[in-house]
């Protein structure tokens, strides 16, 4: 029997994401099952579930590369079932994918200026110059680009550029790299740059921290939690416990394709259900999953070091 | 009615024709991923082999078969999976096409060398007679090609969906590494894939030679598989009864176009509409197949990026460049060759590569493949021929304009579906028009269009020396917009597109706008090309601008390198120079050259034996020198107080 869990302060009405019983099938397997949830703004929303439980699927139909069957998904007010993925990305959602998709010919700037410009208009004559040997401008001249942190928030990321977005994920130094040669961990954190370069309202991350080290994964965690308190909705697919339980204010569980439970990091630990899809059967009587302290909620001024 | 009849029965025996062919593309393409472009050309060696033993050699017509169809294709077809298309795991998209191209120029290079064209070989019905039923005339020829079709597609239906290895066969394209771990041989099924591929062409190929009244044209037989490429994509390349009854409703369609409507129009336009017919049947086709989803393929380039040159390297090497014309045109000035001074076909060189230069913008950049750049050319010609009388500079920008306008129209109706697609609507733009258009005596005149030489008020471009220089600029010109472009953010945009689709839209960047931008710039240029080559050439015929030199030209960029400029440059030279010593030749070391260059993407130029630097130049900007930062440290530099976060 599927349990619905009172959703704590989840209401439609302020929610960036509302997914209402959305269904994919694929041939006869049901991929997902009039899924439902909701993201609010600020906050990082965890979905997890074992291997095959429909959470990419889920992203697909959230960021528009897979047509849902049945079921609305509502960016703001805005119905963006039938919109096409990059109306969607122009409305504030980014994402970024399980299995990598880097432009790998480009260096890890450029991936990032592709999401900076892209609002631009290549065929304006300004933007064309750039490309003239004798008016090259530099990478950070883009006056019209998103700029992640409007409105100011204290503590969020003033990230307005190539370089200080790189910097933002630790790439500093890194920039003219060919993104394909890149080892893994560090091509998740190009893809979260680009991701970030689009000026997110919502940022979708499928399991962002494989392929990193405790202290990359430290570092991430603490990168999004900094992201939604500047008031970006984060909605976030991971296998890292550690990291979902310690980061996450809302949590999703999904196993074939169904919401089996949902409430905040307390609530999904000692919920029998979850125990049983990730444990199997004898689940019940095994071990809590692993408790994590929360994040402090006061955010650090800037990034650090090489924040101006 | 009974005329009505006549027509359906001899319209579905055409549509069998195209079904034999079309399924033949579907079961290539739905067991080894690879869209084989040279079917056409195996059907054709069928089709002369068939010729070479039961008119010839009088071999009877069933051992022939059975010589042709279970050892010539299957032997071939195996041989061409493990020589050819095996080493190509892993390429880039437009990789396999091409090696399928140069097969297609092999073979009719081979056939040319074997079977000489001048030659006529018509092959008779298999079975002769015919019989009367409700009051039609229907021949055993027609009867069994119908049942050949039917039982044809009906075996391959029995085999995909109800045996063991039809599974397997289906599933090596979907995940060959999940193939292997069930015990299968992912390499064994995509060989099994294209024997059978080979046997269709060849069967499709024997079957309708005695369809050629004027015998078998190498050309016309590797060309008539067009006719089937609609039905195939009706079929979504996979689907065989969809295809199949696609075919059959094309055969018909056309056979009652051809005879309700053609005789009520003039006859001079009657070839333009016969040849136009593939085309429109095609692109209704494409409009109506329904969107391809964008997939994340997880797929990462692991090749190295060619350099781009700054911009003053740019400019730098395009004033020596010129300066080297310069001299050129002065040692040169009156040097004949075989006929043709030296300069007008230095200025044949130039005008190709920039044609060579739209390949590198189109396929080089964006991963696009089209087959039809010489077909811009042609029309290209034939704008600056019209306007002003030609030899005016407005009928060079209308020609670019008229171009990139026709190559949008040709890009829209496939920019919602897989690049392949494109591919595809550009063969058959190209077949469409060589056969068509370019050949019809009024549009390009007997005899050839006449083209002036370009004039501007008080400078005079008449001799030999000043219109080489004028192109040879217009090459350069091209070459620092190709360049210019690609270090602009329409540049980056072409490569992340070729990259990654599904990244390239959710960044919020629409992939068929940029599709159809490209390949109208792509064309423009084409356009442009062929309006200078119409000024060097003075006169231009059907004869320049066919479909096979087009293909053959884009696998010698691609051989030479598909990415840069220099590549764009060194294939038109070579290409010019070969087609001086030994024309025939061309195909065929097209053909092999691409062959051997196999999967790498940097053709020629981008073997690391041949690199070199020349001494003022930086080093490339994406080698991972320099960086000293260690990994341990890079995320750890965001925030200042790291936190544990388990």
């Amino acid at each position: 029997m599927v349990r619905l869990v009172p959703l704590v302060e989840q209401t439609a009405a302020t929610a960036v994401l509302t997914v209402s019983e959305v269904a994919v099938r694929f041939g006869g397997v049901s991929a997902l099952t009039d899924t439902s949830l909701l993201v609010q703004p600020g906050t990082v929303t965890g979905l997890i579930g074992p291997n095959g439980a429909g959470k990419t699927t889920l992203f697909n139909v959230i960021s528009g590369l897979q047509t849902p069957d049945r079921g609305t998904v509502h960016l703001f007010d805005t119905d963006i079932t039938a919109m096409k993925p990059h109306r969607r990305a122009r409305l504030g959602l980014a994402r970024t994918f399980q299995r990598l998709e880097l432009f790998g010919s480009l260096t890890a700037s450029e991936n990032v200026q592709v999401g900076l410009e892209s609002t631009v208009k290549w065929w304006e004559w300004r933007h064309l110059r750039r490309a003239v040997p004798w008016k090259r401008g530099s990478a950070s001249a883009h006056t019209n680009v998103p700029d992640v942190a409007q409105p100011p928030a204290p503590g969020s990321l003033a990230l307005a550029t190539c370089d200080r977005l790189l910097e933002g994920v630790g790439l500093e130094g890194r920039g003219g790299q060919q993104s394909a040669a890149m080892s893994t961990g560090l091509a998740r954190m190009v893809e979260l740059a680009r991701a970030l370069a689009i000026g997110p309202k919502l940022l979708l991350l499928d399991e962002p921290g494989s392929g990193l080290d405790e202290s990359e994964t430290a570092a991430l965690g603490e990168l999004l939690c900094k992201l939604a308190a500047g008031g970006m909705a984060i909605l976030l697919v991971e296998h890292d416990m550690d990291l979902v339980m310690s980061i996450c204010d809302h949590i999703y569980v999904l196993d074939f394709g169904d919401v089996i439970a949902s409430g905040t990091p307390d609530q999904i630990r000692s919920d029998p259900m979850v125990q049983a899809a990730y444990l199997g059967e004898a689940a019940p009587s095994a071990e809590p999953l692993p408790a994590a302290p929360r994040p402090p909620q006061s955010v650090p001024d800037g990034l650090g070091g090489s924040a101006p | 009615m009974s005329n009505f009849l006549q027509y359906t029965v001899f319209g579905v025996m055409v549509g069998a024709g195209y079904a034999i062919a079309a399924t033949g593309l579907v079961v290539t393409y739905t067991t080894s991923g690879v869209f084989n472009f040279a079917q056409g050309a195996v059907g054709m060696i069928a089709a002369l082999s068939y010729w070479e033993l039961v008119s010839a050699h009088h071999v009877p017509v069933l051992l022939a078969l059975v010589i042709l169809l279970v050892f010539g294709a299957s032997i071939a077809g195996a041989l061409v999976e493990r020589v050819l298309m095996r080493r190509l795991h892993g390429a880039s998209t437009e990789r396999p096409v091409m090696v399928t191209l140069g097969l297609m120029v092999i073979l009719t290079g081979v056939a040319a060398l074997v079977w000489n064209p001048t030659t006529t070989r018509q092959v008779g019905n298999m079975v002769n007679g015919q019989f009367r039923l409700v009051g039609i005339n229907i021949q055993y020829q027609e009867v069994l090609i119908i049942g050949v079709a039917l039982a044809v597609a009906a075996a391959l239906r029995a085999l995909f969906y109800s045996t063991r290895t039809g599974h397997a066969l289906r599933a090596v394209v979907d995940d060959p590494e999940l193939l292997a771990m069930s015990g299968v041989s992912p390499n064994r099924m995509s060989q099994y894939g294209w024997i059978l591929g080979f046997m269709m062409a060849a069967l499709a190929g024997i079957l309708l030679a005695p369809t050629q009244t004027t015998g078998i044209n190498i050309e016309a037989m590797t060309l008539l598989v067009v006719n089937g490429y609609a039905a195939a994509i009706v079929g979504r390349l996979k689907s065989i009864p969809v295809t199949f009854a696609a075919a059959i409703g094309i055969g018909l369609a056309e056979n009652y176009i051809l005879s309700y409507i053609v005789p009520h129009v003039p006859q001079t336009l009657v070839p333009d509409i016969t040849n136009a017919l593939p085309i429109v049947f095609l692109f209704i086709a494409l409009v109506t197949v329904p969107a391809v989803r964008l997939r994340a393929a997880g797929r990462l380039t692991t090749v190295r990026a060619p350099r781009v040159a700054s911009g003053k390297e740019s400019l730098v090497a395009g004033v020596v460049f010129f300066g080297l014309a310069i001299v050129v045109a002065i040692v040169f000035s009156h040097t004949v060759f075989r006929g043709t001074t030296i300069l007008a076909l230095g200025g044949v060189v130039m005008s190709l590569g920039i044609v060579g230069l739209s390949l590198v913008l189109l396929t080089g950049y964006s991963g696009q493949v089209s087959l039809c750049q010489f077909s811009f050319m042609g029309i290209g010609a034939f704008v600056m021929g019209k306007i002003a009388g030609g030899g005016s500079l407005l009928g060079l920008l209308a020609a670019t304009l008229v171009c990139a306008a026709v190559g949008a129209l040709i890009a829209l109706p496939t920019i919602r579906l897989r690049d392949l697609y494109l591919a595809l609507a550009t063969f058959a733009f190209a077949s469409a028009v060589t056969r068509g258009f370019f050949a019809d005596g009024h549009i390009y005149g007997n005899g050839g269009l006449s083209i002036g030489r370009i004039i501007v008020p008080g400078v005079s471009f008449g001799n030999d020396n000043a219109e080489f220089l004028l192109v040879t600029a217009f090459f350069v010109l091209a070459a620092l917009l190709v360049l210019a472009l690609r270090r602009s953010l329409f540049g980056r945009r072409l490569v992340a597109l070729n990259d990654s689709p599904a990244a390239y839209a959710t960044v919020g960047l629409n992939i068929g706008f940029t599709k159809v931008a490209v390949f109208a710039i792509a064309a423009g240029m084409a356009g442009l090309a062929g309006a200078l080559y119409g000024t060097v050439q003075g006169v231009v015929g059907q004869t320049d601008f066919e479909i096979f030199p087009g293909i053959i030209f884009v696998l010698f960029v691609t051989i030479w390198s598909i990415r840069t400029v220099s590549g764009a440059f060194l294939a038109s030279l070579t290409y010019v120079v070969l087609s001086q010593v030994w024309l025939n030749g061309l195909g065929l070391f097209a053909g092999f050259g691409i062959i051997l260059i196999g999967r790498a993407a940097g053709g020629i130029l981008g073997i690391e034996a041949l690199q070199f630097q020349l001494p003022w130049v930086k080093r490339s900007a994406t080698a991972a020198d320099g960086v000293t930062a260690g990994r341990q440290g890079a995320i750890a530099a965001v925030g200042g107080e790291t936190r544990a976060a388990g």
